[in-house]
């Protein structure tokens, strides 16, 4: 039997500040499978973006383990970390985070460049494509609105056919519209690429395309809620 | 109160906060004002003040009375027969060698009226007129004692004498002699160098002054002390003020800093600023904000410099020193004297340099609005847009840069060329965005196939930080500006020199007292050596060879004469275009004819045709320039006889170097050996054609130490610059950083990426830099050089070393990068992404 795509055993992180202990997040245990869109909703500062990262392997628990596709990400070395950014996650932003000096294309096409994988481009207009984008190859991120830049973004973010898409707080900074526009990617980013999204959000439209809810409180689970 | 709270909260805190950055800005500032303030302190110590030693020994004279060729001794009697309250001292004053210690000063006084009876001085030992007396810092530093023995090699021969007695006068060295002594040591009877005159306090000053002027002949001077001393102050004044704008590029370059130190700080606190603005605070409290911090720069830059010039001042004396002894007037080095001009100077560089710098970005703060709502990519997006417009500005100052160049000095400074040489750099700054932007859109291409991603990272990275990256980019271009205009300067130079020494020295040996230590001394030969030397077998002819110094238009310049039948059919003088050598040569001998060697003549604005009046001896002369000869061998310009005409005027001028010509069919060093052993008993160097012309290069190298340190400090300015700013934009792109590390950088990828932007910044830079050196280079030897020293400059750059100086700031820029590309790579990703 094949392990869980994602699977948080008992997951905690506590971070120190001036000598004070800061519990960010308390024995998590969670299972992700493909294609599946999860949603983790609280207040800020119920641990959500804390979560978001030890899924994302940018950051790794004090306790307890993170599991991707077997593997614990505390026992993986800087080059398998590395590895694993470049083939199987992908990362999307509230402020997008698009690099102004680059253009559309370049933006989406940078993942794979950066992992030196061959026809990067012609995968990019792919990409930009599948977003409705493909007109804004050359432009650069100041000439596009923010829904054009989220779209971009999630462009970049599937790029390289990831197997984990993390999404923080996707729709936070656009206009009902836009935002419309990203979540039905995100839905058809799991349906069609088989991906595993995991979204923080504090929007009810955001979290009611998730199939899964994952209440959080000050860093513990309160509940998971099959929608 | 509350202001202060602002400027620390605001301006300081950040500053400690960055410390690095913060030591990196005041290092450089640090680094600009103290190699003007070391150029300042050495220069003066390496010119000396070139007071006479004796004044200190015998007190301060009214009046000297000197001659082109040396005064005759039978004046004294007519001077003393004048109708004034005065006494006239005879002076011998010379250079002479003494083994383990070097040149001194020797002089030779009338011992028996210096020491009966006097008004001013010290008394001088007994029975001194026996020996020699020597000066008690002499004594110290040659371990001599009253009582012991010191040889003098004075002109071809050594003389010894017993030390009758030690003189305190501080640190002065010199040795004293009586007159005759010293006449017959010289083999100068009859000739002394000068007449002091001390009038008494009692007597009418004009009147004597009067009386003595009518009593000497035409060719005679009178003088008040210290002309001398003002003359060779002037002859170095071209050398002093081009050492000292070569000092200030090491300033401009750090103006070019703190302006960006203060631009990226003004950038950095936008957001700060709005919300200040919005708080009450006035446009002009944050303007004075701004100039606050750049004033603390400046100011803790301009404390450090001063220790560190005073520090360096001691490593450029001996090299100005060598260059002034060299190539100008023999002189000692006094102390170094950090006073309080220096000090008074260095803080206003310092400061005047960082507030003017500062006065752009800071009216720049003032213009925030409340609230701040515009972004660092909107700022950028406006140094973008604004190339075309700012190269639009730079051709327009390139083309004043051109007329300006042209003016004439003034008060003999090549001012005008400064002023282009400034234009052009203000020209090539205003150049810089439009071609970060074309390089960046050419190499754009090959950097991605070159370097991957990391390349193509690097190109944009630089182009979209187009208003920070220019001005790194124009300090660092103007650093290598100075290197390659200073470079091909000096290389144009030392070619012209070397195809001169090839054309000028075509004797086969050259013979020369042992004595000569420096620039303007004449030793002489005994008047036997010319007949001894064309005597012997295998020489062919001797070109017997006179020299003084003398004064001319209130400059101190060279006087020579020579076979100039010899010159014709041996050498192969140059002469300016359109003068015919065969022409000029043959119509010298017997007649009031010279020629002038083009310092000279560029000096005292002549032209072939012109007619001198010279003073030689007790007469005053009237000679036409027959000609204008091409000449490197002293700024201080020669004129030049023929024997047989200086014969006429200054009959008994002994000759002070020959030019050996061997016949072809003779073994030149056998020559060589023969005549060093018939000269064996004289102290003369014999040197074959060959060394000479080595040593004179070798010479020529060692007076460009100093240019070639100047520029090294450029370089370490613009170096910490780059440090700094490759630093200021990792710390403010790091979520650019951060970012790439989500979408899968290794660490290795992001610390090549910023090696990269620094190693396209040092391309950037070389890349405007040569361009401006060679424009520059143009400017200083057609305009600065011409103006300043005189000499025609044969245009000849040095392409290999040009190209190794290029590649050596290339990769100190991608040195520079090694820190901030290693902060980079060790930011913490989701620290920097989630800050917001």
């Amino acid at each position: 039997m094949n392990p869980p795509r994602l699977e948080m055993r008992r997951a905690s992180k506590i971070y120190q500040s001036n000598g004070q202990k800061l519990e960010a997040l308390h024995e998590v245990s969670l299972t992700f499978e493909p294609g599946t869109i999860t949603a983790l909703v609280g207040r800020s500062g119920c641990g959500k973006t804390t979560l978001l990262n030890l899924a994302g392997a940018m950051d790794f628990p004090t306790s307890g383990e993170v599991l991707i596709g077997g593997h614990a990400t505390s026992s993986l070395g800087e080059d398998e970390l590395t590895a694993l950014r470049r083939r199987r996650i992908g990362f999307v932003f509230q402020f997008f985070q698009l690099l102004p000096a680059l253009t559309v294309l370049e933006n989406v096409e940078l993942p794979l460049l950066l992992a030196g994988t061959a026809e990067a481009r012609e995968t990019a207009r792919e990409r930009l494509q599948w977003v409705e984008l493909g007109d804004k190859a050359d432009s650069f991120p100041y000439q596009l609105s923010g829904g054009q830049m989220q779209r971009v973004a999630i462009a970049r973010a599937l790029v390289h056919q990831p197997e984990i898409l993390i999404a923080d707080e996707p729709t936070g900074n656009l206009d009902n519209a836009s935002g419309d526009q990203v979540l039905a990617l995100l839905r058809d980013a799991a349906g069609r690429f088989g991906a595993t999204v995991l979204m923080a959000t504090h929007s009810a439209e955001a979290a009611a395309i998730a199939g899964t809810h994952v209440k959080m409180r000050d860093g513990r689970i309160c509940a998971v809620e099959q929608a | 109160m509350r202001r202060l709270q602002l400027f620390r909260t605001l301006i300081l805190r950040p500053l400690r906060r960055d410390l690095l950055r913060t030591t990196l800005t005041i290092l450089a500032v640090a680094l600009g004002v103290g190699v003007v303030i070391a150029i300042d302190l050495a220069g003066d110590a390496a010119t000396g003040s070139f007071r006479s030693s004796l004044e200190t020994l015998v007190g301060k004279t009214d009046l000297e009375i000197v001659a082109n060729g040396g005064v005759d001794e039978r004046w004294m009697a007519t001077l003393a027969s004048l109708p004034a309250n005065a006494r006239f001292e005879p002076v011998i004053e010379t250079r002479g060698m003494i083994a383990g210690v070097g040149a001194v000063t020797v002089y030779g006084v009338d011992f028996v009226a210096r020491t009966a009876g006097r008004e001013a001085g010290k008394p001088l030992p007994q029975n001194a007129d026996a020996g020699a007396v020597i000066s008690s810092g002499l004594a110290r530093r040659a371990g001599l004692r009253e009582g012991g023995a010191i040889t003098v090699t004075l002109n071809d021969a050594a003389r010894t004498f017993h030390v009758a007695g030690i003189a305190e006068a501080k640190d002065a060295e010199f040795v004293l002699l009586d007159i005759a002594t010293a006449q017959q040591a010289l083999n100068e009877y009859g000739k002394l160098e000068r007449i002091d005159v001390f009038v008494s306090p009692r007597e009418d000053f004009a009147r004597v002054e009067r009386e003595i002027r009518a009593a000497l002949p035409a060719g005679y001077r009178v003088e008040k002390p210290g002309t001398r001393s003002e003359e060779n102050q002037r002859m170095l004044r071209a050398f002093r003020w081009n050492l000292r704008v070569l000092s200030y590029i090491s300033l401009v370059v750090g103006a070019f800093l703190i302006y960006n130190t203060i631009a990226v700080s003004v950038v950095r606190r936008r957001p700060e600023i709005g919300v200040l603005r919005a708080l009450g605070t006035s446009r002009r409290w944050v303007f004075w904000l701004f100039l606050c911090e750049a004033l603390m720069f400046g100011l803790a830059g301009s404390l450090a410099g001063i220790a560190l010039g005073r520090l360096m001042a001691e490593g450029a004396v001996s090299l100005i020193a060598g260059t002034v002894n060299s190539l100008y007037v023999s002189s000692r080095p006094a102390a170094i004297a950090l006073g309080w001009p220096a000090v008074a100077t260095a803080l206003i560089a310092g400061t005047a340099v960082a507030l003017a710098s500062a006065l752009a970005p800071a009216r720049e703060a003032m213009q925030v609005v409340p609230v701040e709502a515009m972004s660092r990519g909107v700022h950028e997006h406006h140094a973008r847009t604004h190339a075309a417009r700012n190269l639009a500005w730079a051709v327009a100052i390139a083309s004043i840069a051109l007329p300006v160049s042209q003016v004439g000095p003034v008060g003999g400074k090549p001012i005008a060329g400064y002023a282009a040489t400034l234009l052009a750099i203000a020209a090539m700054a205003c150049a810089a965005p439009a071609v970060i932007t074309g390089l960046a859109g050419v190499t754009r291409t090959a950097a991605r196939s070159l370097f991957g991603p990391e390349g193509m990272l690097a190109v944009r990275g630089l182009a979209a930080s187009l208003a920070r990256t220019s001005v790194i980019v124009a300090a660092l271009a103007t650093a290598i500006a100075m290197m390659a205009s200073v470079g091909i300067m000096v290389g144009s130079f030392r070619e012209t020199v070397i195809v001169w020494l090839n054309t000028q020295l075509r004797a086969d040996l050259y013979v020369a007292p042992a004595a000569r230590a420096g620039a303007g001394e004449h030793p002489a030969l005994s008047a036997d050596v010319p007949a001894v030397v064309s005597s012997l077998p295998g020489v062919e002819a001797v070109d017997v060879f006179h020299a003084l110094e003398f004064e001319y238009g209130g400059q101190r310049a060279s006087l020579g004469a020579g076979d100039s039948e010899i010159v014709r059919r041996y050498g192969r003088l140059r002469f300016l275009p359109g003068e015919d050598r065969e022409t000029i040569l043959r119509s010298l001998p017997g007649q009031d004819r010279v020629i002038v060697s083009e310092p000279f003549a560029n000096k005292h604005g002549m032209r072939a045709g012109a007619v001198l009046a010279l003073p030689l001896g007790d007469r005053v002369v009237k000679v036409t320039v027959a000609g204008i000869y091409y000449d490197y061998s002293t700024e201080r310009g020669w004129v030049i006889f023929d024997n047989s005409t200086l014969a006429k005027y200054l009959p008994h001028q002994p000759p002070t170097n020959l030019a050996i010509y061997v016949r072809k069919e003779a073994d030149a060093a056998q020559v060589r050996r023969a005549v060093e052993a018939r000269l064996a008993k004289y102290r003369v160097v014999v040197a074959p054609n060959r060394a000479l012309r080595q040593n004179a290069v070798v010479v020529f190298d060692r007076t460009f130490a100093i240019t070639y340190a100047l520029e090294g400090v450029a370089i370490a300015v613009a170096m910490l610059g780059a440090a700094n700013s490759l630093l200021a934009m990792v710390l403010d792109r790091r979520r650019e950083f951060a970012l790439l590390r989500y979408l899968g950088a290794a660490p290795a990828q992001v610390r090549r990426m910023i090696l990269l932007e620094a190693g396209f910044l040092g391309v950037a830079a070389n890349v405007l830099g040569l361009a401006l050196g060679f424009v520059l280079s143009l400017v200083l030897i057609y305009v600065i050089n011409k103006q300043s020293f005189g000499w025609t400059i044969q245009f000849h750059p040095p392409l290999a070393l040009l190209a190794g100086a290029s590649l050596l700031v290339l990769v100190t820029t991608v040195v520079a990068g090694i820190f901030p590309a290693r902060a980079a790579a060790r930011l913490n990703p989701i620290e920097v992404i989630h800050e917001e």
